[in-house]
């Protein structure tokens, strides 16, 4: 089971500091669930993703899959 | 009053002369230029000189020139006043609210997406059919991000639409395309006063008025003559300053963007500065809330402003950083004015760098 990692309620930026927090325990190549409801969250994700290397995928209006990247990308964390 | 320390929010305050010549404008011009009285005659004549100095700053004809007393209605002056109504709106995903709401009344629209630098991708409208009936709302420069669009290379691809150009965040900086049918200005982007703005309406294009009129006025006619006399005084004084100041403003803004990405990591800039107006920077900080930000550079007597959510009315981030797909969160913009000193650029990047360092611990 993936876990999630619950920010409804929470403005940005929160949900993309919890997310990364959470992804930087979990092994290259595995996946979280993010909770959020925030209208910033999906925009937001996109350009983390683009700026970290891990990639995100939106499952509804408030479900997003974010990956740990497994190579590492110049000049991300 | 002129320049303000610390400021580097879009607004400035009136240009120092236009401020004199306000006063005196507000003495002499005080009667209706449409009257037949001596003192009409001579607030006549202060409207025409204004709008001839206006026209050749602006590099366009006196008839082509109307003055208004509300500058965000000039998106729908210059835009509705070229659509017919079947026309289709073709408009891009960073242009103003203004135009978005103008889009929502349409039946037949197009909105173009933008790349991530900022530029209107129209490959997609190339080839559709319907270019002959519409009119293509061509934002010349965001006033968010600064970015430049390339003003030729649209004009061949959305082939004989017409076109509505916005000037209203570049101002005299870019010039005219080589065709247009209508363009809107607003004198604060040359350190002009508040709520002016100039619509031209190219000579011989098909335009009528777009609100309810009696007889042949395009508009209204209701712009305070004082305010476009100082706006027309503004702006030759602006253009006067421009050459020297835009040169000034692009190495301040090169090593503003240099420093901060070499010192502080996860910066996202919106756009590249070689297709920018000089004077604007858009900086988004990961991990950072835009609103303390803010406050932190306030507190430091740094003014700028924010695309971010936290920051905004309705508390919705930036449609053009999210169009453009640049992080929004934790976002500054940074606008230089005329007279800005490289230690006033010096303290504002360092207090940048100190208060993200703090908000990420």
């Amino acid at each position: 089971m993936i876990h999630e990692v619950n920010c409804l309620g929470l403005r940005c930026p929160q949900p993309i500091i919890d997310i990364s927090k959470a992804l930087a325990t979990v092994p290259a190549g595995d996946s979280l669930i993010l909770l959020s409801d925030d209208p910033a969250t999906w925009p937001d994700l996109r350009a983390w993703s683009r700026m970290t290397g891990n990639e995100v995928h939106q499952e509804s209006q408030t479900k997003f899959r974010v990956t740990r990247r497994i190579q590492n990308v110049q000049g991300a964390d | 009053m002129g320049l303000i320390d610390g400021n580097f929010t879009s607004e400035s305050p009136l240009h120092p002369r236009a401020r004199e010549v306000l006063l005196d404008a507000i003495d002499q011009g005080w009667s209706d230029p449409k009257k037949l009285t001596d003192q009409s005659a001579r607030a006549r004549i202060l409207r025409d000189e204004a709008i001839e100095s206006l026209a050749e700053q602006l590099s366009i004809r006196p008839n082509e020139v109307e003055v208004i007393g509300e500058p965000l209605l000039g998106n729908y002056f210059a835009i509705q006043g070229l659509l017919g109504p079947d026309d289709t709106l073709v408009y891009s995903a960073v242009d103003r609210k203004e135009v978005f709401a103008i889009a929502q009344t349409r039946a037949k629209k197009i909105e173009l997406p933008v790349t991530i630098s900022g530029q209107i991708s129209a490959e997609h409208f190339q080839n559709s059919r319907s270019s002959l009936y519409s009119v293509f709302a061509l934002q010349v420069a965001n006033g968010e991000t600064g970015v430049v669009q390339h003003l030729e290379e649209l004009l061949d691809l959305v082939g004989p639409a017409r076109i509505a150009c916005d000037f209203s965040s570049s101002g005299p900086r870019i010039s005219l395309p080589s065709r247009w049918d209508s363009a809107n200005f607003d004198a604060k982007s040359w350190q002009g006063p508040e709520g002016v703005g100039v619509i031209a309406i190219a000579e011989g294009t098909s335009w009528a008025s777009p609100f309810p009129h009696i007889g042949t006025a395009r508009t209204p006619q209701s712009a305070s003559l004082p305010l476009t006399l100082a706006a027309a005084v503004a702006l030759e004084q602006w253009q006067g300053e421009e050459i020297q100041e835009s040169t000034r403003m692009r190495a301040f803004s090169t090593r503003l963007r240099k420093e901060i990405t070499t010192t502080i990591a996860d910066c996202d800039i919106a756009g590249d500065l070689d297709s920018s107006l000089p004077h604007i920077t858009s900086l988004s900080f990961l991990y950072v809330e835009g609103e303390e930000l803010l406050r932190k550079l306030d507190s430091a007597g740094f003014a700028v402003d924010s695309g971010s959510a936290c920051t905004a009315e309705n508390l919705q981030p930036s449609h053009v950083l999210t169009a453009m797909g640049v992080l929004t969160h934790g976002n500054i913009r940074i606008t230089l004015h005329h007279g800005v000193s490289e230690s006033e650029v010096t303290g504002l990047i360092s207090s940048i760098e100190k208060a993200v360092a703090e908000l990420r611990t």
